[in-house]
């Protein structure tokens, strides 16, 4: 039965999205460790035989930084946690001899943190990980240096044009939340992050907290060393976390738009985008959102049948209806290949908005789309990393992985006319914020 | 070094391979939820016919994301959608490759599609159109203006094909592009869409007897006699030759490179590959570029090398699957030079150029010692381990194994004692064997072009500044990487305008 172990862990997964869903459609067992000091550890056992991800996920990202002239720094902090301490002052040369996979990414409600190694280095990486979340250091020549590298990742993607107009939108949307600005920063921001030493430092103090970190573990370990080992580790690290004083959005009380010039070339690029509620797995209106914004703008709608193919008007019809920690935006943006066909496109779009609003969707694409959503996940529980990833939204927006299960739970119960409801609710004139983007010059 | 014995994943998922029929590669994981396809067609971009270049990409774009006798395009998304899957495919020099995965639950309904997409395509004139366009809005305007370095790439391997049948990117050019025809896609297809040149793979939790039937289906395709194209033959350039694109940036991609002779399952790969590692591991803070460049002066977001093609590097941190190709260069990427500190971006872009020629030249003339050796192989061990995560990427080796006609476990299987084997005398051979710093293709992209060429030829030191404090040790440093020669002819530098770029052959 050699063969059999390179999957096993797998086999929970084997049934089909329909049988797993009386009891959860999170398949894996896993054990959760919680500390005083408000940490929490999810311990989950899946993946290939030998393997670990270890994935820690800071509850923070660029929405919590509310100080002007400070945008960008959530993601300049995450770069300044790979510079060692007084214990490990080389932490990139200790995850090379591990031969870890290794990284870390920040966006507007979270900054993540992971390594992929054999599961040997199983407390050498505890031991590494909980030391740099408690005890990081670094010298102000070095945290210069390492704003030269920020600067240098703002630049290799600043021309291209879905981040420049994303840029655009969110200064056009927003008046007073801090998704205003991208989770990159305004490059003035980012040029004058060397002289934020000082700053830096109150950064990790107020946000590298136990309360405000959540670490997943996903792979082949035995739970009650691994949990004797976070315990081990983890209990001396002191509670202190200090919640940002995030001001909310003002409710949008007109339509808003924008024309901006990308100075590249580029097609007329049309996004329509409007105030949607803060993500969650137990409200009917939120989950339904995200679902309209299939049935209504994603591969398998009329709208995308009409424009993409049969008309052939736009390059691209995509949806955004993510949700976010905060109340945020839900987006449609498209590309239209012919300049003089871009208020047509509007209106078509602004047709469809309208029939969601006043019609029931039909039931087959309903289910067809609950169906995507459930395998969608399913398909992204490959390997022990992905697992991990799979439980981000849940942990950055609730603090722990138990809402996977209740949000496919509330998925499976959403009717028509919570999808109606929904375009009642949020696809609304007074919050819709339009910015097209056209070629400087013309 | 403490090691456990375990038996990576990836390996033991190639341990099952089956007796699979001709013309089929198989990875089964009997117990993966996962079915995985990829089918190779032996043809790519060099297969393109003069003025017609990105015909392969083109034929394969259509084929993926159009319609079927079956079933119109809507109508196979339609289809697709509650199974949260897709098919995609990727052109390369020497390759097409079609990969898809599903949920076993829905295996049936999924390769109908799959396969009705390969067998067959309807070719339709609106679907023809809707990919084209596509396509020429991405040579025109994206290719051009989204992403400096990755065009630097292109460009480079651009420069040293000239004259072979991978001059060409895969997407092809503006003006090749619009000339390209449905019947000249139908065409394409009738030539390499046959039995002979397609192998099929499959892999993951598939059922017994699954194979036999894929293959079966395939074999209705007709045979048909497929020449051959000519091995490339990259020339090493006769000193420095270097391309400078003008465009308003403001920042400056690099992009440097010279042929090697050096292909998965040569002798030396083990050798170079852990000598590659070390210099320049992909975007991994290992890489001794990196370090240097970005780590300890602030330059960039990352400084890496290549000893095999590397498409599209800035999108994953793996390497790339069925880019298999008969022959490589040896690529220097340093990400754009911005002006991170105050002074001039030339001579911060110069800087980094020279800084990454420099430690190049202590490769080849000192080799590696004892200690990078081992800590790159000790690096390399596990790091392997994350080449093929996925059942689709195991499968996708198998095929690239093919390719390079690696037999046995295969090349994922061979890495571990392929890499502990290693002696220092036999790397050190090795880099002498294949690399060397005089002779090079460059390639910046950068605003004020004449001022970039007059920073070459003059020859002059490009110190640069820090916005913070270094050390005494560090300033001596910088002043011999600003004063590293480069030396070039004014005859050997081309100045080329941003919308001039990849518009027509022989442009």
């Amino acid at each position: 039965m050699k063969l059999m172990i390179g999957v096993a862990f797998l086999l929970a997964l084997a049934g089909s999205a329909a049988a797993q869903q009386e009891e959860g459609i999170f398949p894996f067992d896993y054990r959760l460790v919680e500390l005083e000091n408000g940490f929490k550890a999810y311990l989950i056992k899946a993946g290939a035989p030998g393997q670990i991800a270890y994935v820690s996920m800071v509850r923070t990202g660029s929405r919590d930084e509310v100080e002007e002239g400070k945008s960008g720094f959530a993601h300049f902090f995450e770069h300044m946690m790979f510079r060692g301490t007084d214990k490990y002052p080389d932490y990139d040369g200790v995850t090379s001899s591990m031969g870890a996979a290794r990284n870390g990414f920040t966006s507007s409600d979270r900054t993540v943190y992971y390594l992929v190694a054999s599961s040997e280095y199983l407390e050498q990486i505890i031991d590494l990980e909980s030391d740099r979340f408690m005890n990081l250091k670094y010298a102000e020549p070095d945290f210069r240096t390492e704003a030269g590298a920020v600067l240098g990742e703002q630049q290799q993607g600043a021309m291209v044009p879905g981040r420049w107009l994303n840029e655009k939108v969110r200064e056009t949307a927003y008046d007073r939340h801090t998704y205003r600005h991208t989770t990159i920063g305004y490059e003035a921001d980012v040029r004058a992050m060397p002289e934020g030493y000082e700053y830096s430092k109150s950064f990790f103090r107020r946000f590298y907290r136990p309360e405000n970190v959540v670490l997943v573990l996903v792979g082949d370990f035995e739970f009650d060393e691994a949990e004797e080992l976070i315990r081990q580790y983890y209990t001396p690290w002191e509670a202190g976390y200090v919640p940002p004083d995030v001001t909310p959005e003002p409710e949008q009380t007109a339509p808003r738009r924008q024309t901006v010039r990308y100075p590249g070339r580029t097609l007329p690029v049309l996004s329509i985008n409007y105030k949607a509620p803060a993500w969650s797995a137990t409200d009917r209106l939120a989950v339904a959102t995200q679902v309209l914004g299939r049935v209504a703008f994603g591969s398998n709608s009329d709208l995308y049948k009409r424009l993409v193919i049969e008309e052939r008007k736009v390059q691209y019809l995509s949806a955004g209806f993510g949700l976010a920690r905060d109340p945020s935006l839900v987006s449609i943006n498209t590309m239209v290949v012919n300049p003089r066909d871009v208020r047509t496109v509007e209106q078509d779009i602004q047709q469809t908005v309208e029939r969601f609003r006043e019609e029931l969707v039909d039931e087959t694409l309903l289910s067809d789309t609950k169906s995507n959503m459930k395998y969608g996940f399913l398909m992204g529980l490959e390997t022990a990393q992905n697992v991990a990833f799979a439980m981000m939204t849940s942990v950055v927006n609730t603090g722990g992985i138990e809402a996977v299960n209740d949000y496919y739970r509330t998925l499976d119960s959403i009717t028509a006319e919570d999808v109606r409801e929904a375009a009642r609710r949020y696809l609304m004139e007074n919050g819709k914020t339009v910015v097209t983007m056209v070629q400087a010059g013309r | 070094m403490k090691r456990l014995a375990l038996i990576p994943a990836c390996l033991m998922a190639l341990a099952a391979c089956e007796m699979a029929p001709e013309g089929t590669i198989t990875v089964r994981e009997p117990d993966s939820p996962f079915i995985a396809f990829n089918v190779w067609v032996k043809a790519g971009s060099q297969n393109d016919p003069a003025g017609k270049e990105g015909l392969a990409a083109l034929t394969a774009n259509l084929l993926s994301d159009g319609s079927t006798t079956e079933d119109s395009y809507d109508a196979i998304l339609a289809k697709l959608y509650p199974m949260a899957a897709g098919y995609g495919y990727s052109v390369d020099k020497e390759m097409t490759a079609f990969r898809g995965r599903v949920h076993k639950d829905n295996l049936e309904a999924y390769y109908t599609l799959f396969r009705n997409a390969l067998l067959n395509p309807a070719f339709s004139e609106e679907d023809f159109e809707r990919v084209k366009t596509q396509t020429l809005n991405f040579l025109e305007r994206t290719r051009r203006y989204g992403r400096d370095e990755e065009l630097s790439k292109e460009l480079l391997f651009w420069m040293a094909y000239r004259g072979t049948p991978y001059e060409h990117p895969e997407e092809g050019y503006v003006q090749s592009v619009r000339s390209i025809t449905l019947d000249d896609v139908k065409a394409f297809y009738q030539q390499f869409y046959v039995r002979n040149n397609i192998v099929v793979g499959v892999a993951g939790g598939y059922p017994g007897g699954f194979v036999q039937r894929v293959r079966i289906d395939f074999d209705a395709l007709p045979e048909a006699e497929v020449v051959p194209a000519p091995a490339p033959e990259a020339a090493m350039p006769d000193g420095i030759k270097v391309l400078i694109v003008e465009k308003q940036t403001s920042a400056t991609a690099i992009s440097f490179g010279h042929p090697i002779s050096l292909v998965r399952g040569d002798d030396d790969f083990f050798a170079m590959m852990a000598a590659n590692s070390w210099f320049g591991e992909h975007r991994n803070s290992f890489s001794h570029l990196y370090q240097v460049i970005r780590e300890s002066r602030g330059m960039n977001y990352g400084d890496y090398s290549y000893i095999e093609a590397f498409p599209r590097g800035y999108t994953t941190q793996q390497p790339p699957i069925n880019s298999a190709r008969r022959h490589h260069l040896f690529e220097i990427w340093i990400r754009p030079i911005s002006l991170t500190a105050p002074g001039n971006l030339h001579e911060r872009a110069l800087f980094a150029t020279r800084a990454a020629w420099r430690e190049l030249k202590a490769l080849v003339d000192g080799g590696m010692t004892d200690e990078t050796l081992e800590a790159t192989q000790e690096f390399l061990h596990n790091f392997t381990l994350n080449y093929a995560p996925t059942v689709s990427r195991r499968l996708a080796y198998a095929v690239d194994d093919a390719f390079y006609g690696i037999g046995g476990d295969g090349f994922l299987s061979s890495l571990r004692p392929g890499l502990a084997g290693l002696t220092l005398d036999q790397v050190s051979a090795a880099i002498k064997r294949h690399l060397q710093y005089e002779n090079m293709w460059v390639v910046f992209i950068t605003d004020d072009a004449q001022g970039m060429k007059q920073k070459l030829l003059t020859g002059v030191p490009t110190a640069i500044t820090y916005a913070g404090e270094k050390s005494a040790e560090h300033m001596a440093e910088d002043e011999l990487i600003a004063s590293f020669p480069i030396p070039v002819d004014e005859e050997d530098i081309t100045i080329m305008g941003i919308n001039d770029v990849f518009e027509r052959s022989g442009g």
